[in-house]
C-alpha cells in the first residue's frame, strides 16, 4: 500500500472517529433538556447514542471482513432488500408515522430508517454496475430505474431530504462515471420542473420555501424552526456561550438533539469551534476523494466517491438548514446527530470508503 | 480506451470535488455571516425570545394628608397574560378561564389565539380581583400568567374627590391631583424577566432577571383628613337639612396658606367616575365658581378704610336711615328700617351697608380699587388647584361712584371663595398676602425624601400689623355681638363675617335664591385656623349667611380646635345676649360639694346625680368654666358606693 493511501485512510478514519465523539458529546449536551421533559423515563440520549455508536462500529467492523462486499449480487440483494424495506415502511402496522412521515420500521424497542440504509444501497448498487463499464458510451435508462424507484418510494412516506440525498449523490456517481455533462445540464431543468411539482403536490413545501425567504413572516409556523436555529446560531458570535451553555435547546429549538443538533454545536462553540467542525467534515470527504483518486478499478472509485459524496452532501444539506442557506429539510448530521439509523449509515458508509480505498473491495 | 475511462473519471472526480468544496465554502460563508455579521441582530431577537416578561405595572404613587395618612392608595389587582405557544388546547382553556372573568368563551378563545408570544386579555381578564386570581391560578392552564396590577384605593371614599381627581383604565391620571401630578404620581413599571425554558419552566443555572422600574412618587398634600372629615360631615348635613343645590368649604392656615381642607358638596365616587356628571368632576367649587361675595367682602373695605386711617371704629359714628343715595341712586341697607345711629364698630357689627359705602367713599376710588387688587382680588391666587377662576372685577372705566359704592360692601363683583380666603387671611394674619396651595411635598418612594417641597410663600404686604389686629378685633365682636353671633364657640374666640349674596343669572338678580356664606377664624388674637363656608341656595330657613353657614362655620371650628389642641383662650369678649337665645351659664367648679350645696347655687339647672348618695362630687359634666344652657342637665359624679 501506498503511503499516501495510509494517511489518507487514517485521515479519514480518525475523522470519522472525532465526529461520532464530538457527535455523542453535543447529543448529550443538546438532548438532555429535551430528553428530560418528553422521555422521562428513557434513558438518556447520550447514553444511548454510545450504545449506537458501538453498535455502528461493530457494524462498520463487519463490513471491513465481509467477504462477499464486492460481489455484484451481493449489492443486488441489498438493493432488493432495501426496496423491500421501502415498500414495507408504507404498510400500516409496520411502518410507524413520527413528525408527519411514515419512515420508520419498528423493531421492538429499535427503530429502523430504511431511507437511510437504501442511500447505502443504491450507490452500492450503482457502483457495482459501472464497474463492469467497458465501452465509451456510458448511459443506461437501468441507471436511472435504480435511481428513481427508491427516489419513488421515499417520496411516498415523504422523506425530502433523504430522497435528495440519495438522488444527488447517485448522480454524481452517474457523474463521475462520465455521463455527458448535457444530460446533468437536462436534469437540473428535470429536476427543478421536478421539485416545482413536489411543491405543488405538497402545500407544505410552498411554505417551507416561504419560511425560507422570510421565516419571520410566520414565526410561529412554517418559519418557527428556522428561526429557533438562527436564534441559536447568530447569537453565539465568534466563540459561544460554552460547551453545555445553549439557551435555545431548552424547548425553544425542538429536537435539538437530532436534525438541528448543529445549531447548539454552533450556539456553544460559536463560529471559531463550528467552523472548525465544518473543516473535519471537509477534511473527511476531501480525503475520501483523495482515496477515490487513487483507485484503478472503477468499482472501488465510484464506491469511495460515491459514499463520499453522500457523506459531504448530507452535510451540506443539514448545515445549509441549520444556518438558513437553505430551505429547512428534515436531514441528520452524518457521525453527529442523534439515532441509531443515521450513525449505523454513516459507519457502513465510512467502513465501504475504508474497505474499497484501501483496495480491499475486490477481494 | 480504459484509459481514456480512467482519465475521464478522474477529471469528473476533480470536478465533483470541487463543486463539494464550494459547498463547503459557502457553508462556512453563510455561518460567517450569521454568526458574526448578523450577531447584534439576531442577539436582540434572541433575547426577545427567550424573555418571557410578565408586566409588572409600576405602582402609582399615593396620595398623602400632610400627617402621612393615605388618602388614595393602591390595591392589587392582578391582569391575565396568556402566552398561545404553551397550550395545546386552547379552546379548553379558554372554556375553562371564560366564567371566571365573566368573559364570552368565543371571543376569548379567538383572543387567546392570536399569534403572538404573549397576549394581555384585557379587558375582561385585567384587574381581577385577587381571589379570582389566586383561584385561577390553582387551576394550572398552561400558559396562563398572572401580572401583577394595580387599581386605585380609595380608604376614605368619595372623601376630597374633587380636589384630587381619578384615574382612568391604564391608571392614567385623568382629573384633580392626579391629573396634574400624573408624571409623578406615574411609576416607570417593573417587568419580570423570567428565563425559562420555551414552556415557561424556570432555568436552574440561569436567575431570574428583573428589570428594574420604580413605584411613582407619592404626593403629600397639606390637607388634614381630619379636618377634611369634619368639613364635609358638615357640608352633607346642611345640604340634607337645608335642601341646597351645592356647597363648598375652605379651611386655610392663615398664617401659611396651607390648604388645610377642601370641600365640595356633593361628592362622587372617584372609582366610578364614568358615571359621574363631568359637571361634577370638573368642577372643584372653592377655586371654580364665581359669585357675589356679599358682606364677607366688607372685611377689605374695613381693613383699607383701617389702614388709610379713615376711620376710628368706637369714635366715629355714622346715621343708617336704611338707605344711601348716590348719584340719585338709593342704594338699601339689607335692614330696611336702618341701624340709626351707631358706632363704625357697630357698622362692622351689623354689616351696615349704608355705614361700609361711607367708609369706600373715605378711602377713595382709585384706593379702593388698588386695595381689592392688592388683596388679590381679579387674579387668580396661583394654588395651583385645577381649574381655578379669576373672578370679575370693575374695569378702571366702568368704575363710577354707584360702581365704588356697591363694591364697598360687596355686591357688583365676583370673586372666587379661595380669593376671599386668601384675602381674609392677609386681613387677619398681620397683613400678608399668602399663596394658597394644597401640595405640600412630592415624595420618592423608595426613600421617602421629598423631590419637591412647598413652602409658605408670602407675596406681599397689604396692611400692617396694627390694622390687622384691629380687624381681628372688630370681626370677634361679630360673633360676639353681631350678624355672626351663631358660630359663636365658647373660649374659643371665634371672629368673622357673614356673608348673603343674591346669585346672579343671565346679568340680573334671581328672586330668592342666594349663596350664603360665612368665613370665620379662630383664636381671634392669634388666628390657628380660617374656615369659609358657603351654601348654594339653600331652602327650609331665612336665606342669611348668620343663621345658616355660621353655625356651621362655628361646629367646624369647634371640632378643629380639638385636632389642633388650640386650648381655651382667654380675654374673649362675652356673646351678648339677646332676647330668645337661650341663658347659658357657667358653670362653677362643683368638686368636694354635696348635692344640696349644689341645690342650692344652681336652682335652674336640671341636676342628676351618680354613685353613692349622700356623697361629694369628684367629676362633673360639663366640665367646670364651660358655658351650658340654663335648661340643660348637668352630671355630678360621686365617689363610687363603698362595697361591704
Amino acid at each position: 500500500m501506498h503511503a499516501l493511501e495510509k494517511k489518507l485512510l487514517i485521515l479519514f478514519a480518525s475523522a470519522a472517529a472525532a465526529l461520532s465523539l464530538l457527535g455523542v458529546a453535543f447529543v448529550h449536551s443538546a438532548g438532555s433538556y429535551w430528553g428530560e421533559v418528553h422521555y422521562e423515563d428513557s434513558l438518556p440520549f447520550a447514553l444511548k447514542q454510545g450504545v449506537y455508536l458501538a453498535v455502528s462500529l461493530a457494524a462498520a467492523a463487519f463490513v471491513l471482513r465481509f467477504r462477499g462486499i464486492g460481489n455484484k449480487t451481493f449489492w443486488n440483494t441489498v438493493y432488493i432488500l432495501s426496496i423491500i424495506l421501502l415498500v414495507g415502511v408504507l404498510i400500516p402496522g409496520i411502518g410507524a408515522v413520527r413528525n408527519g412521515s411514515q419512515s420508520w420500521i419498528a423493531l421492538g424497542p429499535f427503530s429502523l430508517q430504511p431511507a437511510e440504509f437504501t442511500k447505502i444501497a443504491v450507490i452500492g448498487k450503482l457502483a457495482s454496475m459501472l464497474g463492469e463499464q467497458r465501452g465509451r458510451k456510458v448511459f443506461k435508462l437501468s441507471h436511472l430505474a435504480v435511481i428513481l424507484l427508491p427516489a419513488g418510494l421515499i417520496m411516498l412516506q415523504p422523506d425530502f431530504g433523504s430522497m435528495m440525498i440519495m438522488t444527488v449523490s447517485a448522480f454524481c456517481v452517474l457523474l463521475i462515471a462520465g455521463y455527458p455533462l448535457k444530460f446533468f445540464f437536462g436534469l437540473g431543468a428535470a429536476g427543478a420542473a421536478g421539485i416545482t411539482a413536489l411543491i405543488a403536490a405538497a402545500p407544505y413545501r410552498l411554505d417551507r420555501i416561504k419560511a425560507f425567504l422570510d421565516p419571520w413572516s410566520d414565526p410561529l409556523g412554517s418559519g418557527f424552526q428556522g428561526i429557533q436555529s438562527l436564534l441559536a446560531v447568530g447569537p453565539a458570535g465568534l466563540l459561544g456561550y460554552g460547551y453545555g451553555q445553549s439557551r435555545q435547546k431548552y424547548l425553544y429549538l425542538p429536537e435539538p438533539q437530532n436534525d438541528f443538533i448543529f445549531s447548539i454545536i454552533a450556539e456553544e462553540i460559536g463560529f471559531i469551534g463550528s467552523a472548525a467542525v465544518i473543516l473535519l467534515f471537509f477534511v473527511l470527504t476531501a480525503a475520501a476523494f483523495g482515496l477515490a483518486a487513487r483507485q484503478r478499478d472503477p468499482f472501488s472509485l465510484q464506491m469511495v466517491s460515491g459514499m463520499a459524496a453522500m457523506l459531504g452532501f448530507q452535510t451540506f444539506l443539514n448545515i445549509g438548514v441549520v444556518t438558513g442557506l437553505l430551505p429547512v429539510t428534515g436531514v441528520t448530521l452524518p457521525f453527529i446527530s442523534y439515532g441509531g439509523s443515521s450513525l449505523l449509515a454513516a459507519w457502513i458508509a465510512a467502513a465501504l470508503i475504508l474497505r474499497f480505498g484501501a483496495g480491499g473491495g475486490k477481494g | 480506451m480504459r484509459r481514456f475511462i480512467e482519465a475521464r473519471m478522474r477529471k469528473r472526480l476533480r470536478l465533483a470535488f470541487l463543486v463539494l468544496a464550494v459547498l463547503f465554502a459557502a457553508l462556512l460563508a453563510k455561518l460567517f455571516h450569521v454568526q458574526v455579521i448578523r450577531n447584534a441582530e439576531l442577539t436582540e431577537k434572541a433575547m426577545e425570545n427567550w424573555d418571557r416578561e410578565l408586566p409588572f405595572a409600576g405602582k402609582r404613587g399615593e396620595i398623602l394628608d400632610r400627617n402621612g395618612n393615605r388618602i388614595i392608595g393602591n390595591r392589587i389587582a392582578p391582569t391575565l397574560y396568556f402566552m398561545p405557544s404553551q397550550n395545546r388546547d386552547i379552546a379548553a382553556a379558554a372554556k375553562t378561564l371564560a366564567p371566571l372573568i365573566d368573559a364570552d368563551p368565543k371571543k376569548l378563545e379567538e383572543q387567546m389565539s392570536k399569534r403572538a408570544s404573549i397576549i394581555k386579555l384585557a379587558p375582561e381578564g385585567k384587574n381581577i380581583p385577587y381571589e379570582t386570581a389566586v383561584r385561577i391560578g390553582k387551576m394550572g392552564i398552561p400558559g396562563l400568567y398572572t401580572g401583577v396590577d394595580y387599581v386605585r384605593d380609595y380608604p376614605y371614599g368619595q372623601m376630597l374627590s374633587r380636589l384630587v381627581g381619578f384615574t382612568g383604565y391604564d391608571n392614567q391620571g385623568l382629573a384633580g391631583i392626579e391629573f396634574a401630578y400624573d408624571g409623578k404620581l406615574t411609576g416607570k413599571g417593573e417587568k419580570v424577566r423570567l428565563f425559562t425554558d420555551a414552556k415557561g419552566n424556570p432555568l436552574p443555572h440561569v436567575g431570574d432577571g428583573w428589570v428594574e422600574g420604580g413605584g411613582g412618587a407619592d404626593v403629600e398634600l397639606t390637607i388634614d383628613v381630619r379636618i377634611q372629615e369634619i368639613v364635609e360631615r358638615e357640608l352633607e348635613q346642611a345640604m340634607l337639612k337645608y335642601d341646597a343645590a351645592q356647597a363648598l368649604s375652605i379651611v386655610m392656615d392663615p398664617d401659611t396658606g396651607e390648604i388645610l381642607a377642601l370641600a365640595s358638596s356633593p361628592n362622587f365616587d372617584p372609582a366610578e367616575y364614568a358615571s359621574v356628571d363631568p359637571s361634577i368632576f370638573n368642577r372643584n367649587l372653592p377655586v371654580w365658581m364665581t359669585f357675589e361675595p356679599g358682606s364677607t367682602f366688607k372685611i377689605i373695605t374695613l381693613a383699607a378704610a383701617l389702614e388709610e386711617g379713615k376711620v376710628n371704629l368706637e369714635e366715629d359714628h355714622f346715621h343708617d336711615p336704611g338707605y344711601a343715595l348716590v348719584e340719585g341712586a338709593r342704594l338699601r341697607c339689607w335692614k330696611r328700617e336702618g341701624h340709626g345711629s351707631q358706632s363704625f364698630l357697630e357698622v362692622v357689627e351689623n354689616s351696615c351697608n349704608p355705614g361700609f359705602i361711607e367708609l369706600g367713599q373715605r378711602v377713595g376710588k382709585e384706593k379702593l380699587m388698588q386695595y381689592i387688587h392688592d388683596f388679590g382680588f381679579g387674579q387668580t391666587t396661583g394654588s395651583g388647584i385645577a381649574g381655578e377662576a379669576s373672578g370679575i372685577l370693575f374695569s378702571e372705566e366702568a368704575f363710577g361712584p354707584v360702581e365704588h359704592a356697591t363694591t364697598s360692601f360687596g355686591q357688583g363683583i365676583s370673586v372666587t371663595p379661595i380669593q376671599q380666603v386668601q384675602a381674609v387671611a392677609a386681613a387677619v394674619n398681620g397683613g400678608r398676602i399668602m399663596k394658597p396651595y394644597v401640595v405640600r411635598r412630592v415624595l420618592d418612594p423608595e426613600t421617602g425624601r421629598p423631590i419637591e417641597e412647598n413652602t409658605p410663600e408670602e407675596k406681599r404686604r397689604v396692611i400692617s400689623e396694627e390694622t390687622s389686629k384691629k380687624v381681628r378685633e372688630s370681626l370677634e365682636s361679630v360673633v360676639a355681638n353681631g350678624s355672626g353671633r351663631n358660630a359663636f364657640v365658647d373660649g374659643l374666640r371665634v371672629a368673622g363675617k357673614t356673608g348673603t349674596a343674591q346669585k346672579v343669572e343671565d346679568g340680573r338678580y334671581k328672586e330668592g335664591d342666594y349663596i350664603v356664606s360665612f368665613i370665620g377664624f379662630a383664636p381671634a388674637d392669634d388666628p390657628d385656623v380660617l374656615v369659609y363656608v358657603a351654601v348654594d341656595s339653600p331652602k327650609n330657613e331665612v336665606q342669611f349667611g348668620g343663621t345658616i353657614s355660621a353655625p356651621i362655620v362655628g361646629r367646624i371650628l369647634g371640632d378643629i380646635a380639638s385636632v389642633r389642641e388650640i386650648g381655651p383662650r382667654k380675654g374673649q369678649l362675652e356673646r351678648e345676649y339677646r332676647w330668645g337665645d337661650p341663658i347659658q351659664i357657667r358653670v362653677p367648679d362643683l368638686t368636694g360639694k354635696t348635692y344640696d350645696e349644689i341645690r342650692q347655687m344652681l336652682y335652674t339647672v336640671k341636676l342628676e346625680w351618680h354613685g353613692k348618695q349622700g356623697g361629694t362630687v369628684v367629676r362633673q359634666l360639663p366640665e367646670p368654666g364651660v358655658l351650658m344652657e340654663e335648661s340643660g342637665t348637668l352630671h355630678l359624679y360621686a365617689e363610687p358606693e363603698q362595697k361591704d
